[in-house]
């Protein structure tokens, strides 16, 4: 295993250490003393292990391919923002924007998730063992949204084929967001996704995967249509 | 952008080294704004006395002015007359309305400005970086119980002294705000309080901030009911900040447009735009979080 000491380096120096490492064909890197600096381990495309041993500010792990990072304090903003493939695990909670955007892989946030959660994600798996804020899952497109806790309001706005599982309340539902059966299919997804991620000794709540909330798009605003003029007007 | 800080000491000393905590939050936020910065720090609270710094005003030239509002100051028992950068600093007889006080020191000159006033509030601001607020005012020997600060990004008003945060609840004792975001009915609020007499003293939105808050708890409002009444009367963005004589709180608006994160233990509470801001001035394992929308927070001592 390979350590950085990021006390008194800047964000560059850090992030080009890293990269020095990976030349090295390191696959296991901590970096120490983060102090909750912004942009750590952004855009890593190789199969790395990367460990922060603390807080990390912004964009911590965004834009990577096939990397697997593991946060051992808090996010800030934009926690594995337009991630490809890889996974990112925050072992505390998560500034707004977590896993914004993301195409594909796996974000989990052991603690809770400020607001914008998993907007416009289009793939992959957000998975927050505590509660998420305000509009959590607007305009998401494709994949999976789980909050285990409750959620803030406006909740899954506007969305497209997203797909969410909710354990705890649901403060409001955004525009055009219903609430689904879950159906066998649902409950068996649900458990083994949780059970590959979120062993239940990290879960602070443990809803049975029969009792979560499916929520999806009720698909009214997929297709303009005038008589529905005042969805639409709220929507916008 | 903007960078606000806060600290609340829990354990009920009153020498916390408070200046030196948030001058280190401060200069880890300076590059979210440069344009200026400030500070209000609440110190030891003095017995039948109340501490003002008055904006000596007169573009910097201060011998026959500073005169005028000694002068103007003593008729309210003045005493320990210190000028320090822009400022003139005294301890003065404590009292309930401020109004005489206000305008007598005010009615020296139209850009003199009574910039704070309190048993403990000290506020020292001006142009420029953090690192230039420590320059001219050491700020890091400060000692007291708690204080919130500001790194300013002008984008709607000029850069100078008074439209520098943090704002005074003007004419109300010991309160103060610092705001990063935009308070987009400020107009409005503006106008009404202006009706009711209300000096303003900057083009600033957050200036009404402070003018809100000392409205609402000058007719009697608890500090939790007013800064609930931000999220449904104020428009716009904000992640505000407020101290008081004996506490620090927060309100987050109702869309969380601007980033606050905060964390408590059992001795401190601390408040900041970014975690960055409060790992890089207080060393320790604590975890920090990110405020949600509508949160509104409030530590006592």
């Amino acid at each position: 295993m390979a350590a950085i000491d990021a006390a008194g380096r800047s964000t560059r120096e850090i992030n080009a250490a890293i990269r020095g490492l990976l030349a090295e064909a390191s696959t296991d890197i901590t970096v120490l003393n983060p102090g909750a600096r912004h942009n750590l381990a952004v855009a890593i495309l190789e199969p790395v292990h990367i460990r922060i041993a603390g807080s990390a500010g912004y964009y911590c792990g965004g834009l990577g391919d096939g990397a697997s990072i593991e946060i051992e304090g808090s996010a800030g903003w934009g926690v594995a923002e337009s991630m490809l493939s890889g996974t990112v695990r925050v072992h505390g909670s998560a500034g707004s924007g977590a896993g914004a955007a993301l195409r594909s892989g796996t974000v989990i946030v052991h603690g809770d998730a400020a607001a914008r959660l998993g907007v416009s994600m289009k793939g992959g798996e957000v998975i927050v063992a505590g509660n998420c804020g305000y509009m959590a899952g607007f305009m998401a497109q494709k994949g999976t949204l789980i909050v285990c806790g409750n959620t803030g309001e406006a909740f899954a706005d506007s969305m497209y084929a997203t797909v969410c599982y909710v354990g705890g309340t649901i403060g409001s539902l955004g525009t055009d967001a219903v609430i689904s059966p879950m159906d066998s299919t649902d409950v068996e997804r649900l458990e083994a996704t949780l059970n590959a991620h979120l062993p239940a000794a990290l879960r602070r709540t443990k809803p049975a995967a029969s009792d979560f909330k499916k929520v999806v798009a009720g698909r009214k605003l997929w297709n303009f249509d005038k008589r529905e003029w005042r969805t639409w007007q709220e929507a916008l | 952008m903007c960078g606000i800080v806060g600290y609340f000491d829990k354990t009920g000393t009153e020498n916390q080294p408070v200046g030196r905590i948030l001058l280190g939050m401060l200069n880890s936020l300076a590059c979210r704004g440069p344009d200026s910065a400030g500070v209000a720090l609440f110190g030891i609270p003095r017995s039948n006395q109340l501490v003002a710094r008055v904006k000596i005003g007169n573009n910097g030239v201060s011998a026959q002015r500073t005169l005028e509002l000694k002068t103007a100051a003593q008729q309210f028992g003045a005493q320990e007359f210190a000028q320090n950068g822009a400022y003139l600093r005294f301890n003065f007889r404590e009292t309930s309305d401020l109004t005489p006080f206000i305008s007598t020191l005010e009615s020296v000159a139209p850009d003199v400005e009574v910039v704070s006033v309190g048993r403990r509030l000290e506020i020292v601001k001006q142009v420029g970086s953090p690192s230039r607020l420590e320059q001219t005012f050491a700020i890091s020997g400060f000692q007291g119980g708690h204080g919130i600060g500001h790194t300013r990004l002008s984008t709607e008003s000029v850069v100078d002294l008074s439209h520098s945060q943090p704002f005074w609840g003007h004419g109300y004792s010991d309160l103060a705000i610092v705001h990063n975001g935009h308070i987009t009915n400020y107009h409005q609020l503006r106008r009404r309080y202006h009706e009711h007499g209300v000096r303003f003293y900057t083009e600033n939105d957050s200036e009404v901030v402070a003018i809100f808050l000392a409205d609402k708890l000058r007719k009697g409002a608890s500090l939790r009911a007013g800064l609930e009444s931000m999220i449904t009367e104020l428009d716009g963005s904000f992640s505000c900040l407020v101290a008081t004589e004996s506490s620090l709180g927060f309100v987050k608006d109702p869309f969380s447009f601007k980033p606050l994160l905060y964390t408590e233990t059992a001795s401190f509470a601390a408040v900041a735009t970014e975690e960055i801001a409060i790992r890089s001035a207080i060393p320790g394992d604590y975890s920090v979080r990110e405020a949600q929308a509508k949160e509104v927070q409030i530590w006592q001592r």
